[in-house]
C-alpha cells in the first residue's frame, strides 16, 4: 500500500492543492476565506460568551482562537472527508488511482490550512502580551496526535458514507455535540467536581485542544501522559480505519 | 508461454453485479425494508479465460450489453472480480474516460498535471512531457486559458492528447477512437499505430470495426458475458458480421 502511494505522490500532492484553492475559486476573498470563516465564528464567540459565562477567562478572545481554529480544521476535515469518496465518484468509476489519496488530501490540506492559521494564534498572542515559551516544542506532537486520530476516523466514515449514505448527517450531528463536549468555548474547570469530569476525560479531542492552551496560552507543560494514549488510540482507530477503507473500497465503483 | 511474456491474464474469473430494483441506500429504507430481498444477483461475464501477450494488439468486440466494457473495467482494477483472478504485468493506463478529474476553474496546464497524475505520472515525468501534449492536443493558443472556456472538441483534444502521451507499457481504450475532427482522429489513429508498433499491449474495445481490422491482429468475441470466439481479427470480424449484422 505504501509503494502504491509513494507511486502516486503526485496525484496526492495536485489534489491537495485542487482541495485547498479549488473550494473557493470564483469567489472575491478566495482562500482567505478559509481564515475568515473561522475568525467571525471567534468573533460571535467573543461578543455573546463574555455575557452568558459570568467570568470568562482573561484574554478570552485569544484564549477561543487556540480551542476554534484546531476545531475548524477537525470539522472540516470530517464533513468533507466523508463526503470524498461520493463527491469525486466521477473519478472513481472511471480511473484506477489508489482511493486512500482522497481522505488522505482531505486532511492534509486541512493540516495546511491550520499550519497557516498558526500565524493568525502567534499574532495574537504576541499582541495580547501572552508572548511565547519554550513548551512550543510540543505543538508539533499535538499536530501529529490530531492528524493521525482525525484521517483514522475519516478513512472509517468515508468508506461507510458510500453504503450508508446517512452517515454523513449523523456525523454532522454528533460534531455538533462533541462541540459544546469539548472545552472549547469554557475551561475543563467548569466540570472540575462534577459527574461530566470523567466524561469529559474520555473525549480525545478534549485532551488535543487542552494541550493547545497549556502550550500556548497557559504556557505550561501538557499532560505528556493523557497525549500518548490519545496518540495510541489514534494510530489503533487509525489502523481500523485503513482495514475498513481496504475492504471497503472494493466495491466503491460499483456504489457510488 | 513464459510468465514474463503475458502482460495481461485472466483466469478463470466471473463477474455479476447486484441488480436492486430499488436500492436501498438510507438507513430508514435499510431499517424499514430489511427483510425484502430487492435485489438478485446477474452474471455479467462468466468464467472467462484469457491470456494477452506482450506487445499484441487485441480488439473485444460484442453486441452492447454483452460485457465488453465490464472486462475492461475490471482489468484496470476499477471493479473487482466476484470470483477467479486477473492478473497483469505492467504499467497499466485506461482511456475508460477522457478528462478524468479535469476542473473546469483551472486552465489547461494546471489539467494536465491533474490529469497525468491521477494516471501515476510524477511531476518531472509530466514536464517532460508538457511539450509533447500540448503540441499534440493542438491548443497552444488556448492552454492558459481555464478549460471552461473550451469548445466540446478541444476539451477532448487535450485529454486524449494526455492519455495517449502517458507512456503506459499496457492501455487499454474503450469507444474513443472517434474524437474531434477528421484530422484529428487521423493523427489519433496514427498514434496508435505508432504505439502498437513500439511493443505496447494494448486492448480496444469498439464497434468501428473497419478500425479494429487495421489496428489489430487479434479480436475477441464476447457474447453474453463469454468468449464466443478468439482468433485472428479477420475471421473474427467476419463471423460477427455474418451473426449479428
Amino acid at each position: 500500500m505504501f509503494k502504491n502511494l509513494y507511486n502516486y505522490r503526485e496525484l496526492l500532492k495536485s489534489n491537495v492543492k485542487k482541495e485547498i484553492r479549488g473550494k473557493y475559486k470564483g469567489s472575491f476573498l478566495g482562500i482567505l476565506w478559509s481564515f475568515v470563516n473561522p475568525l467571525l465564528q471567534v468573533l460571535v464567540y467573543a461578543i455573546i460568551f463574555p455575557i452568558i459565562l459570568k467570568s470568562p477567562e482573561p484574554n478570552y478572545v485569544v484564549f477561543l482562537i487556540i480551542g476554534i481554529l484546531p476545531w475548524t480544521w477537525f470539522t472540516t476535515s470530517l464533513s468533507q472527508g466523508t463526503y470524498t469518496i461520493l463527491g469525486n465518484a466521477g473519478i472513481i468509476k472511471k480511473v484506477y488511482f489508489p482511493r486512500e489519496i482522497l481522505p488522505i488530501s482531505v486532511v492534509t490540506s486541512g493540516l495546511i490550512n491550520y499550519l497557516i492559521s498558526c500565524l493568525i494564534i502567534f499574532a495574537f498572542l504576541l499582541f495580547s502580551g501572552i508572548g511565547f515559551s519554550g513548551y512550543l516544542v510540543y505543538l508539533p506532537l499535538v499536530i501529529l496526535v490530531q492528524y493521525v486520530i482525525t484521517l483514522g476516523i475519516v478513512f472509517i466514515t468515508s468508506a461507510i458514507n458510500v453504503y450508508i449514505r446517512d452517515a454523513e448527517y449523523i456525523i454532522n450531528f454528533i460534531v455538533n455535540m462533541l462541540f459544546y463536549a469539548t472545552p472549547i468555548l469554557y475551561s475543563p474547570d467548569v466540570f472540575a467536581h462534577t459527574k461530566f469530569s470523567a466524561l469529559i476525560q474520555l473525549n480525545p479531542l478534549a485532551t488535543i485542544i487542552n494541550s493547545y492552551r497549556d502550550i500556548l496560552y497557559h504556557q505550561t507543560l501538557p499532560d505528556l501522559k493523557m497525549l500518548l494514549l490519545v496518540l495510541v488510540t489514534g494510530l489503533v482507530i487509525l489502523l481500523v480505519g485503513i482495514r475498513v477503507f481496504r475492504k471497503l473500497e472494493r466495491g466503491f465503483a460499483e456504489e457510488v | 508461454m513464459a510468465k514474463q511474456d503475458i502482460a495481461i491474464d485472466v483466469q478463470n474469473m466471473t463477474k455479476s453485479f447486484k441488480v436492486f430494483y430499488d436500492k436501498p441506500s438510507t438507513l430508514k429504507e435499510r431499517l424499514v425494508f430489511w427483510n425484502k430481498k430487492k435485489s438478485e444477483s446477474r452474471k455479467v461475464l462468466d468464467h472467462i479465460n484469457l491470456q494477452i501477450k506482450k506487445g499484441e494488439t487485441v480488439a473485444l468486440i460484442g453486441t452492447n450489453g454483452s460485457g465488453k466494457s465490464t472486462l475492461l473495467k475490471l482489468m484496470t482494477k476499477i471493479i473487482y472480480p466476484t470470483k477467479g483472478k486477473i492478473l497483469t504485468n505492467g504499467k497499466l493506463t485506461s482511456l475508460l474516460e477522457l478528462g478524468a478529474g479535469f476542473h473546469p476553474d483551472f486552465t489547461g496546464r494546471e489539467n494536465i498535471y491533474f490529469n497525468a497524475s491521477i494516471f501515476g505520472l510524477t511531476k518531472k515525468e509530466i514536464e517532460k512531457r508538457m511539450d509533447d501534449i500540448i503540441s499534440f492536443s493542438e491548443l497552444e493558443e488556448f492552454i492558459d486559458n481555464p478549460i471552461r472556456t473550451y469548445s466540446s472538441g478541444m476539451y477532448m483534444r487535450l485529454a486524449f492528447s494526455v492519455a495517449i502521451n502517458v507512456d503506459a507499457e499496457i492501455l487499454l481504450i474503450d469507444e474513443i477512437l472517434a474524437v474531434g475532427d477528421q484530422h484529428f482522429q487521423d493523427k489519433c489513429f496514427a498514434k496508435l499505430q505508432e504505439l502498437k508498433n513500439s511493443d505496447k499491449t494494448i486492448v480496444i474495445v469498439s464497434h468501428a470495426l473497419e478500425s479494429i481490422k487495421q489496428l489489430c491482429n487479434r479480436a475477441i468475441w464476447i457474447y453474453n458475458g463469454e468468449v464466443k470466439m478468439d482468433g485472428a481479427t479477420e475471421e473474427v470480424v467476419e463471423e460477427y458480421i455474418k451473426v449479428c449484422g
